[in-house]
């Protein structure tokens, strides 16, 4: 429409208007403390403060030494947890969308309820569950005098905390995703002569691939910086970076340190996520383009 | 209080420290006039609690804010940075005030001739002049000991003897076949401390490349040793309790008592008798509070100071949450009488006056930040 | 090919039912190869259901589906030998053009050229651009849409192609140009297609029978003229379009009487041991005003409106008791009565139907 106004920008493009405060918070919430960690990461090693000559010592000093091992655990341990978390919540997502009609509120209820008790708490009672002599270990040998004994502080003890805890950000998604496939695509692919699996391949993998995505990227990035996980039900048995990046910051008083390794972990989920976009394109798929 | 015990909510504290201070160097003088009724604590955990500062404020009809700290180093920089404005009352280890806070004009001088007194009703080792709490030229006073402890490692007594994890010392930890039989508590400053003394290195001193090379070797050592790691002092009592594990490096009478006064007693810190800190093979750390030099000082810093000297306020400083700890101030059969037989067998009284002269005091590692990066690499590095 | 009449597709008692409702009630039917087959009926008549069970996606309670000989009630949807264009398309929206083309003889493991080369064809066939293949399908205009839902059926190589109301959603123009071009599709295949619609006036352009379904049964079968000259009954009658229909009984050897009055009226035909039932007149055969003198079948009501329907113009008449009759002239055949003024209306016994229900 035209006004003929043309100076009065604002009051033709009201949405801009509005976008004003959500892009001050952001700017202030979100682009300020990152520009702060960037800027400390090219400070001298062990100082508190941004006005000083930068360097790319700590990069350097990070790349020698041995944080790639931190960095491997994180990705490979946050790739398990997506993949396994894929495998699980599909099924259960997929009988939520279209199976259980009434009873998928309550599932997700289920689901939801244990989000209002602190995740610690929760980590701590798969600690009481999975411990030598503890609840599982102490039925199992109590019923069918097996041991189970040697389940905490492994590597699996991770992938299964880090499964329990994000399971919520992949399953709704993956519900959403799902939700998206018409069933009349899935009644013209068999038409046209489909298996079950050829449809799920053919048709509802890829329609419900933005929820997927959204699913999987959201619990990558959360397993990516967690911390909890590997602490409490892992016993640190593998260090993650999230925790080098948290030492960095206290025990070692080394902010410059722990902004580089910041800077890094951003970095590298900032190319996960653009390599997964750009692979898959998501307005193909929801059919806007 | 203690030691660099780290979480989330930890955290979360400390940003908020932060915004206060941000918020009160924003605006500089705005509370001037008012400060007579005001009251800032910057400390480990415990002073922090109701119990302790709701009678002060009560009594006193003042404002008190007290927020809890999460490492020693942390809390000098802070000052440093210029949160003198903030804070009226600083409660650290004890080699700060002394060393650093002192000399650099971060702390003041509390009146000698009210509060010395005071160290007479103490425990004998803190009898007057205590050098902790004395400047370098042991002219001024600055602070007033009251929480304390020794701080080496915690053993299940069903498992390792009293008396074997005293006379071995952090050698346990070295024995093959502890393999997979002990945690690490990430109180990493402490660890740093203690990996030191198990590669027979003091670690409060000038280290030589060889004496760093010893304590990189034990640092892999222990690491790779570990059945697991946990900064969270519950969860390793209970892997204690459960046989998950036999011993835990680093630890004392303040991750020891919760689990002891739960009735698990089998749960002790054990202080070794011989070591290479002169001899000695334990540390313990003494907590000093300072009043801070601030710019505007409150009146009130030094009615605190007083205040938490009284029998049934040390106490409950003992006793705050969480971990419970002796205090100086036990010296005193007035505040003595205040704890019953199950307390005092919590914080390991019995033992206690032992286990102190086994002990050197916690001081400052001058190659501490090198250190920590071998131990974090170690870590990282653990063979799992 | 062979010969027309042979039975292609034969449907015996065919029977389907939701607990205690029955969509499709004892549907018997034959299909010859080759021919273009309508099933009409209004919304609930069973039309969707039936053709569910046809293509496989419903399981029929009782009664058989026979193609060529076997029967096809145990073969699931994606072994039969047919396939669907449905009401919304269906379309692949993650697949371009070409891919969905291509999807049938993709699921039939055809090599990646040959499956080109024949979505190419079937692209050519269909009055689409070549460049099409690599078109998003929601770039694509509703009436592209449709061609590329028809070439992906046809890719397939059904033995039968069914319809489910395809054309249903698009506007006036459009559908009256697809209707004829899918019949010039059905002439160029030569495939056998079913087609069902709510729109009989669809069915007619291109079936070569129609089935009218009602309540779940088929009402009568017939070529278009036979439905539109012979209706069985006044539900097939109205479905067909605005009809007069006269509520009558029998008054004599090829006479009935109106039961409001209206008259008694001469019919050329009246079914067996008729009593009661009603009497059918087009408006386009009705006469009126001074063309209705001299007729034997005469009313009288009162000029009410009159409505331009293009090529013809249509006026109300209300009779006495209110009822609404329709009367259809050519544009050049005028009428210029006044509003309100009473005229005749009438007709010729051989113009009018009498059905008994």
């Amino acid at each position: 429409m035209a006004t003929g106004n043309k100076s009065s920008i604002w009051r033709i493009n009201p949405g801009r208007l509005a976008a004003i405060p959500a892009s001050v918070f952001l700017l202030i919430g979100f682009a300020g403390p990152l520009a702060m960690v960037i800027g400390y990461s090219f400070m001298p090693a062990h100082t508190f403060s941004l006005l000083q000559v930068p360097s790319l010592e700590n990069y350097v000093s990070v790349v020698a030494d041995s944080y790639y091992i931190s960095f491997f655990w994180s990705l490979f341990l946050a790739s398990t947890a997506v993949v396994i978390l894929f495998l699980v919540c599909y099924p259960m997502a997929y009988g939520m969308a279209k199976i259980f009609g009434p009873w998928a509120n309550l599932v997700t209820a289920l689901i939801i309820l244990p989000l209002l008790i602190s995740e610690n708490i929760r980590l701590f009672g798969w600690v009481l569950i999975l411990l030598k002599n503890g609840i599982l270990d102490g039925s199992l040998k109590y019923l069918f005098d097996v041991s189970a004994s040697g389940l905490l502080y492994t590597v699996p003890s991770i992938v299964l905390g880090l499964v329990y805890v994000y399971l919520p950000f992949m399953l709704f998604p993956l519900v959403s995703g799902i939700s998206m496939v018409p069933e009349s695509l899935k009644d013209a692919a068999s038409d046209l002569g489909a298996s079950r699996w050829e449809i799920f391949w053919e048709v509802e993998l890829p329609l419900s691939m933005p929820g997927i995505m959204i699913g999987g990227i959201l619990t990558f990035i959360l397993s990516l910086g967690s911390l909890a996980e590997a602490k409490i039900l892992g016993g640190q048995a593998v260090v993650m970076i999230a925790d080098d990046i948290e030492s960095a910051f206290t025990f070692a008083q080394n902010w410059p340190k722990g902004s580089v390794l910041s800077v890094m972990l951003i970095g590298l989920s900032g190319v996960v996520v653009f390599l997964l976009f750009r692979r898959i394109d998501l307005d193909q798929i929801i059919g806007r383009r | 209080m203690f030691k660099n015990r780290i979480n989330r909510r930890n955290f979360l504290q400390q940003t908020g420290v932060w915004a206060a201070a941000a918020a009160a160097g924003t605006l500089p003088r705005l509370a001037h006039a008012a400060r007579d009724k005001e009251l800032n604590i910057y400390c480990w955990e415990g002073y922090n609690s109701d119990d302790v500062l709701d009678p002060f404020r009560r009594e006193f009809g003042a404002k008190v804010r007290a927020e809890g700290l999460t490492s020693d180093p942390d809390a000098v920089n802070r000052l440093r940075a210029g949160e003198t404005k903030v804070w009226d009352l600083i409660n650290l280890n004890n080699p700060w005030a002394r060393e650093m806070m002192y000399p650099e004009g971060l702390i003041k001088p509390i009146s000698r001739e009210r509060f010395e007194p005071m160290y007479k009703d103490m425990m004998s080792e803190f009898h007057p002049p205590y050098s902790w709490a004395m400047d370098k030229a042991g002219k001024d006073l600055l602070g007033m000991t009251q929480r304390f402890g020794p701080f080496n490692f915690v053993v299940n007594t069903n498992k390792i003897s009293r008396a074997m994890g005293e006379d071995q010392g952090f050698n346990v930890f070295l024995d093959p076949k502890m393999k997979g039989k002990y945690g690490i508590l990430t109180y990493d400053n402490w660890n740093i401390y203690h990996m030191c003394v198990t590669a027979g290195v003091d670690p409060f001193k000038k280290h030589s490349k060889a004496e760093v090379a010893a304590y990189a070797k034990v640092c892999k050592q222990i690491f790779n040793g570990a059945k697991l790691l946990t900064d969270d002092l519950v969860q390793m009592n209970l892997a204690l309790i459960n046989g998950e594990i036999d011993a835990y490096f680093t630890g004392g009478t303040y991750t020891a008592s919760p689990a002891r006064f739960d009735g698990a007693k089998q749960v002790r810190g054990i202080t070794p008798k011989s070591g290479p800190m002169n001899g000695k093979g334990g540390i313990v750390w003494i907590e000093l509070t300072s009043v801070v030099n601030n710019p505007d000082p409150s009146p009130l810093a030094e009615e605190f100071l007083a205040y938490v000297q009284r029998a049934d306020v040390s106490k409950k400083v003992a006793f705050a949450e969480g971990t419970y700890n002796p205090v100086t101030q036990m010296g005193s059969s007035k505040v003595l009488a205040q704890f019953n037989k199950e307390e005092l067998d919590a914080i390991q009284w019995d033992t206690l006056e032992e286990e102190m002269s086994n002990s050197t005091d916690y001081d400052i590692n001058p190659d501490y930040a090198e250190m920590y990066d071998i131990y974090s690499a170690a870590k990282r590095e653990r063979e799992s | 090919m062979k010969d027309k009449a042979e039975t292609f597709l034969e449907l015996k008692g065919l029977t389907k039912k939701f607990g205690e409702f029955t969509a499709v009630s004892e549907v018997d039917l034959q299909i010859a190869e080759g021919e273009f087959f309508t099933l009409v009926g209004p919304s609930g008549s069973g039309k969707t259901t039936m053709i569910r069970l046809l293509v496989g996606m419903d399981l029929p309670t009782s009664g058989d589906i026979i193609l060529k000989g076997t029967r096809l009630n145990d073969v699931p949807a994606n072994k039969r030998p047919t396939c669907m264009v449905f009401q919304n398309l269906a379309l692949f929206p993650h697949r371009n053009v070409g891919e969905n083309i291509e999807f049938p003889l993709k699921i039939a493991k055809v090599a990646p050229a040959v499956r080109r080369e024949r979505a190419m064809a079937l692209l050519e066939q269909l009055h689409l651009p070549l460049d099409f293949y690599d078109k998003g399908v929601n770039q694509c205009s509703g009436g592209e849409r449709q061609r590329v839902a028809l070439a992906r059926a046809l890719a397939f190589d059904p033995e039968i192609l069914f319809f489910d109301e395809p054309l249903s959603a698009l506007d006036f123009r459009l559908r009256k140009a697809l209707e004829k071009e899918l019949k010039d599709i059905h002439r160029e295949t030569g495939k056998t297609f079913v087609y069902i619609t709510h729109s009989l006036e669809e069915a007619m352009v291109m079936s070569d029978r129609i089935g009218i379904m009602k309540d779940g049964a088929l009402v009568q079968i017939g070529t278009p003229n036979e439905i539109y000259n012979k209706p069985i009954n006044k539900f097939v009658a109205q479905f067909m379009g605005e009809v007069n229909t006269l509520e009558v009984e029998a008054a004599g050897d090829m006479t009935v009487r109106d039961i409001k009055g209206e008259g008694t009226f001469e019919v050329k035909s009246m079914p067996d041991q008729f009593s009661r039932g009603y009497l059918i007149v087009r408006p386009e055969v009705m006469k009126l005003g001074p063309a209705a003198s001299g007729l034997p079948n005469i009313m009288h009501g009162k000029f009410f409106n009159d409505y331009a329907l293009g090529s013809r113009m249509q006026y109300q008449i209300r009779s006495p008791s209110g009822d609404q009759w329709l009367v259809e002239r050519l544009q050049d055949e005028v009428f210029d009565g006044t509003f309100g003024d009473t005229v005749a209306l009438g007709w010729r016994p051989e113009d009018s139907i009498l059905v008994s229900e």
